[in-house]
């Protein structure tokens, strides 16, 4: 555990803010780290910047992401990690498909692809406007954006995976990343298998001791670990998960059956 | 050829290495990747309760000294009926299963060891060291009369062996063993992880949520191996040892304390999923190097 204090807090959007930190990472993009708020919990958050100044961030939609949201520049937080397994950036040409939160671990392979002189597009959604994350930021480093919204307040309207059907219908890419609500990432995965695109998934799990030691976080089908052997997982693998697009369990281990399905 | 297999209250275990509980045994997924994939000869479950449970907040475990975890999970657990189905999956292991137990009362001991059975665990382990929960666990594992009481209660109600995991933050843990003997106890593990803290000096916080948590790891070997040499000569009973073992030299040693078999769990950390198959070579290694055949010879030869 190394405490660190917030250097920068950027206001993204109503709910959603960007922590800088003054500590540096080298990760890969994907990675976590368990953030601690002293006298309150500790919970993972993916880094939304593979290097340079740690920095996260987070959607204040629970009782402790909404503490989060009250922190100030010159807190103090505790940090683990980063952890887990990041993506793995194949071939030139990348496709990245992500909704709401899951924008910032992407945006964060968008910079490192971009490094490596690879080409990038990305489909970007959210509920409604107000909620779309890193648009800008993707398109300065040239990546070719395409956004959506549920409610059609900005791009088009219509889901992400509306977006990848009628992009996969013109264009081929020699990989897809995807990460956001899970039942889009089955739909997104069903699209590029069928279009023998390879395919990386970040799957979010109820992840406690962030080292692979307590098991909470296993999936079923292949006992595999969100947070040692993922978050990012192979198509292959996923194939595999069989809970994937059904449950998810608890912070006791009770299954929890996704519903919109 | 060195054999390193051995046997507790009937149940044979191809080496003397098991999972232990409390380490990724929620799931019965995991559960059965340990087995098959790790080499674990046994594997112990998640503890489970009545009641699902969701834990401790967080941090539920830090770093501390010397390869070592405090950590305070809060017996987290879906509760025994959703278990059911865990345990048909970590049966495809094929390893003995051994269910562990804990309860607020020596009826919910008996009503989750009586589940486990109806089940088909090979055994049940009664969780009575668990420091970080009130009225359960090491509650009455710190309590010789109620460690006789909840062992004798739940031996008189199943058929399947049962054993006591025990806790060394006593003044006597023999005395315990030995209690728990008299009950007629089938097997004693022992140790839990010790009673720790950690404290941020940049904050002045406790760094788990529960502020106080369990040590386990390396660092607690020492303690655990004098524990399970001080029960083993006072005890008839078979003891599995627990407690930071994580090399074959480790296992060794408590073998030679008198343990029956080992409990691992820490040192998958350092050592990863696998480190079962590895102690076992480690252990076969260092056997046939002293000209040693099997762990009957070997057992105990240290008192």
């Amino acid at each position: 555990m190394r405490v660190t204090k917030i250097k920068e807090i950027i206001r993204e959007t109503e709910r959603i803010r960007t922590f800088v930190f003054e500590e540096k990472v080298d990760a890969l993009p994907g990675q976590f780290v368990m953030v601690w708020i002293p006298d309150v919990d500790e919970k993972p958050l993916s880094l939304s910047k593979h290097k340079g100044d740690l920095t996260i961030t987070v959607l204040a939609q629970g009782p402790f992401t909404n503490k989060m949201a009250e922190l100030k520049v010159g807190d103090k937080v505790g940090i683990r990690g980063p952890f887990g397994r990041g993506f793995k950036i194949i071939g030139d040409n990348l496709l990245l498909v992500g909704g709401g939160v899951g924008v910032p671990p992407l945006a964060a392979l968008a910079d490192k692809a971009v490094e490596e002189g690879k080409n990038v597009t990305a489909i970007v959604g959210a509920i409604t406007a107000s909620e779309l994350l890193f648009v800008d930021r993707l398109e300065n480093i040239g990546a070719r954006v395409l956004t959506c919204t549920d409610d059609g307040t900005a791009g088009k309207k219509g889901f992400t995976t509306d977006l990848l059907r009628d992009l996969l219908q013109k264009e081929t890419f020699d990989s897809c990343y995807t990460c956001g609500p899970e039942i889009m990432m089955v739909k997104v995965l069903e699209q590029t298998k069928a279009k023998g695109i390879p395919t990386q998934v970040s799957m979010e799990r109820y992840v406690k001791c962030g080292i692979g030691i307590c098991g909470h976080c296993i999936v079923d089908g292949t006992g595999q670990r969100v947070c040692k052997e993922g978050p990012v997982f192979r198509d292959i693998e996923v194939e595999k998960i069989t809970e994937f697009g059904k449950y998810r369990r608890d912070a006791s281990g009770t299954k929890v059956y996704f519903r919109n399905r | 050829m060195v054999d390193i297999s051995t046997k507790i209250s009937g149940i044979k275990l191809k080496t003397p290495l098991m999972l232990a509980s409390g380490i990724l045994g929620t799931a019965g997924t995991s559960l059965k990747r340990i087995a098959v994939f790790g080499g674990a000869s046994a594997i112990v479950t998640k503890s489970l309760g009545v009641e699902p449970r969701s834990g401790h907040k967080g941090p539920t475990i830090v770093k501390s000294i010397a390869g070592g975890l405090i950590s305070a999970i809060g017996l987290a657990n879906p509760g025994y009926e959703a278990f059911k189905e865990e345990l048909d999956i970590a049966k495809e292991g094929g390893v003995p299963v051994i269910g562990s137990a804990y309860g607020f009362s020596f009826r919910e001991y008996i009503e989750v060891a009586q589940a486990l059975e109806s089940y088909g665990a090979s055994a049940v382990e009664l969780n009575l060291s668990y420091p970080n929960v009130g009225k359960t666990g090491a509650f009455y594992g710190k309590h010789t009369e109620l460690s006789y009481e909840v062992v004798k209660a739940v031996k008189e109600s199943v058929n399947i062996p049962v054993f006591a995991k025990l806790t060394a933050n006593v003044s006597d843990i023999v005395k315990v063993a030995k209690a728990c003997e008299e009950a007629g106890v089938d097997a004693i593990t022992a140790i839990t992880s010790l009673e720790a803290m950690k404290i941020d000096v940049n904050t002045g916080r406790p760094v788990l949520g529960n502020k106080v948590g369990g040590l386990s790891g390396p660092c607690i070997k020492p303690i655990a191996l004098r524990c399970v040499y001080a029960i083993t000569k006072e005890v008839d009973v078979p003891v599995i040892g627990c407690g930071g073992i994580t090399t074959g030299e480790d296992a060794l040693e408590f073998i030679m304390a008198g343990a029956q078999a080992c409990q691992i769990g820490t040192g998958i950390l350092t050592r990863g999923i696998t480190i079962f198959k590895k102690i076992a070579r480690e252990m076969e290694e260092i056997m046939e190097k002293q000209g040693y055949r099997n762990l009957d010879e070997i057992r105990g030869i240290a008192h």
